[in-house]
């Protein structure tokens, strides 16, 4: 069994935050009572003999006692112990009145009392104390009740010092108590989810974050701070991160297999081509009928149309994979196309073609990656060799406006025709691919009077 | 004699091609692993280099050779896809060929290259009323002997045609290689040089036979 562990769920530590709350608060004010009262135990002193004035029952009690005692005596003994009793009482008054209503002694003297009590004064007097402040107790003196009588008086506020001061703060104490307990925990439910939060922002800044300094792209693996359930998506998000590099090793791994493949295939294909092709020209010199020289002619142009098509099917699987590589840079297009159609030019030369060439002076710069822009141009000069050698005719002309365009036409009959060889459409779907890939379009106007063919930089957000 | 070190694995193309280089007037040593070239690469005039070649590949020994023997031109012989191979290939290699090639095209491709390398040996080149020694090098004519004699950068733009026979050449790529500099647009510099090297050199300099002016391109000696 798994051993149940605190820090492994966010869950079990926020619902134990919640459960405290609720034990406590109800709690809150016993809890913040037994707070109040043991210090005032501990302390001790001054608080044990405020405990003395506390019980008015129990003053009563004492008082009758002591008046019990002091039945038949003289008045010296009485105010002697009325002494005695002022100095274990000191924060109470004590009087004495005789039977005949003289006031004998005055503990502290009192210059508000009458020194002859009359009986209205004396009935007036126990009205207004009745119930009243100062807490009164009246005891009579003598068996018969007629020997007088005693008064204590205690001011209210004296009783109260001591239980009072706590219940008349009551409702503040229990709502602040509350007040507290529930700030508590809304701080701790704050630090919590500010926690969780904080966590989470770092897992995501590590997501999209600067990635790993090996160049792959992948972002870096993040630190395991914790093994809850953030600490276990941390955990996931670097295993992903481990699955992404593994994949793209493979994925390089798998490029570089597929790189030699290629390379291997078409060696392997061009290598009987070549002989072929060889011993097709050793035939030449031999003495041939003129359908024999015509096989051999035949032989030979189409070992270099299957050279070239292997060259472009595997261009073209390099192309569309997007593995072919792009090396754009500043290009200065008539300079390029110059320098390019030179290589041409004795091609249809030897065809007999009119060439009509209009390059201007002034050049252009287009950003593209002038292998693929004469990759493309080698294909479209191709097939006009091969497709439309009966307008014995090519045109190219170069134009800087309007961003600058190159254009190359014949006036063959057009690729719609028959004579067009089935593959050749595999060379213009390079064409169109790369030239697409580097930013341009290329428009065909093909018909049986001749084709032309535009170059030009596609305008954004044209597609 | 020409040499030829031609490093080639196939058996077949190997012969073949040897037979015909032969047939051509060269002299081949015909290796079928590069491992040994670097010890015959002394004697040879030029290398002809398979890429895909049983234990040190074609890139790894052209490298090689051309660190021995940096004077001795390289043409690489690929029948892999022209892409990686071609760039690789250009690092070092002077020339660059796709199988399956034309034999003619190879025996052509090897000429340009032991001109450009000046590695013929002393052979005169007629030009038609005209004998150029590139060795000295002079112009003179063919019946008279009288020698043309020629400024310096007119020589230079001359030589450079006899280097690219049967191309043609624009005129940056003229002003780059004489003149060492990128061409500015617009600049007339080639134009007014090839019309003063006209006038010594064409026997009619308004109708010229020898430097063609290939309109909108450039201009093409044919040899």
């Amino acid at each position: 069994m798994k051993r149940f562990k605190l820090n492994h769920s966010l869950l079990t530590q926020y619902v134990l935050i919640v459960l405290c709350a609720l034990v406590l608060l109800p709690f809150s004010f016993p809890l913040v009572s037994v707070i109040m009262y043991v210090p005032q135990f501990l302390s001790g002193g001054g608080d044990v003999r405020n405990g003395t004035y506390n019980d008015g029952l129990k003053l009563e009690r004492m008082w009758h006692e002591e008046a019990g005692k002091l039945q038949g005596a003289d008045e010296e003994t009485i105010e002697g112990h009325l002494s005695e009793l002022k100095a274990k009482y000191p924060l109470a008054s004590m009087y004495r009145v005789d039977a005949d209503g003289v006031l004998q002694a005055a503990l502290p003297e009192n210059p508000k009392l009458p020194a002859q009590w009359t009986p209205t004064y004396t009935v007036q007097f126990m009205k207004a104390r009745s119930g009243g402040d100062p807490f009164t107790v009246v005891a009579l003196l003598g068996d018969e009740k007629d020997e007088g009588f005693i008064v204590f008086e205690l001011p209210r506020n004296v009783m109260r010092t001591s239980d009072g001061g706590v219940s008349n703060n009551f409702g503040f104490i229990f709502v602040g108590g509350f007040l507290l307990i529930l700030a508590l925990f809304l701080f701790l439910s704050f630090m919590f989810f500010y926690r969780i939060r904080r966590r989470l922002v770092r897992l995501q800044t590590a997501m999209t974050g600067p990635p790993a300094e090996n160049g792959s792209g992948i972002p870096a693996q993040v630190e395991v701070l914790a093994s809850d359930e953030i600490g276990r998506l941390e955990q996931s998000f670097n295993a992903m991160i481990g699955k992404l590099e593994a994949s793209r090793a493979r994925e390089a791994e798998e490029e570089v297999l597929r790189r030699e493949l290629i390379a291997k295939l078409s060696h392997d294909l061009r290598t009987p081509l070549t002989t072929i092709r060889g011993h097709a020209y050793s035939l030449r010199s031999e003495s041939l009928s003129e359908r024999g020289q015509e096989s051999i002619a035949l032989i030979e142009r189409k070992t270099g149309y299957l050279g070239q098509m292997i060259e472009n099917l595997f261009s073209y699987s390099l192309l569309s994979a997007g593995k072919y590589p792009y090396r754009p840079k500043q290009v200065e297009i008539v300079r390029m196309t110059r320098t390019f159609f030179a290589g041409w030019y004795p091609a249809f030369e030897q065809e007999g073609f009119e060439i009509d060439l209009n390059l201007p002076e002034e050049g252009f710069m287009w950003v593209v990656d002038s292998e693929w822009l004469e990759r493309v141009l080698d294909n479209y000069c191709q097939n006009v060799l091969r497709h439309a050698k009966s307008g014995r005719y090519v045109g190219l002309t170069v134009d800087a406006a309007g961003g600058g365009r190159i254009v190359l036409s014949d006036r063959g009959e057009g690729m719609g025709s028959s004579t067009l060889e089935k593959g050749a459409g595999l060379g213009l779907s390079i064409a169109s691919l790369m030239l697409k890939e580097m930013g341009l379009r290329g428009d065909v106007a093909t018909g049986p009077a001749g084709t032309v063919i535009t170059i030009s930089q596609r305008v954004f957000g044209t597609k | 004699m020409t040499r030829v070190l031609y490093i080639e694995d196939d058996l077949e193309i190997g012969r073949w091609t040897k037979e015909d280089l032969e047939q051509r007037g060269f002299q081949v040593t015909w290796l079928t692993s590069g491992d040994e070239a670097a010890a015959h690469i002394r004697e040879a005039d030029i290398v002809i280099l398979d890429v895909m070649l049983p234990g040190l590949d074609g890139f790894t020994v052209g490298q090689r050779l051309k660190r021995e023997e940096p004077q001795v031109p390289i043409l690489m012989l690929s029948a892999r896809t022209s892409v990686d191979d071609k760039l690789q290939g250009l690092q070092f290699a002077d020339d660059y060929l796709t199988k399956p090639f034309h034999p003619e095209e190879l025996a052509a491709r090897l000429m340009v290259l032991l001109r450009r390398f000046g590695r013929e040996g002393g052979q005169e080149i007629v030009l038609g009323h005209l004998r150029i020694d590139p060795d000295k090098p002079t112009v003179t004519v063919t019946g008279s002997g009288e020698e043309v004699l020629l400024t310096a950068k007119q020589l230079q733009i001359l030589l450079y045609f006899l280097k690219h026979p049967n191309q043609i050449v624009t005129k940056e790529q003229i002003y780059e290689a004489v003149w060492g500099e990128p061409f500015m647009e617009g600049d007339k510099t080639v134009l007014v040089h090839i019309r003063y090297l006209r006038e010594k050199i064409e026997l009619d300099p308004s109708a010229p036979t020898i430097i063609e002016t290939i309109r909108g391109l450039g201009y093409r000696v044919k040899q």
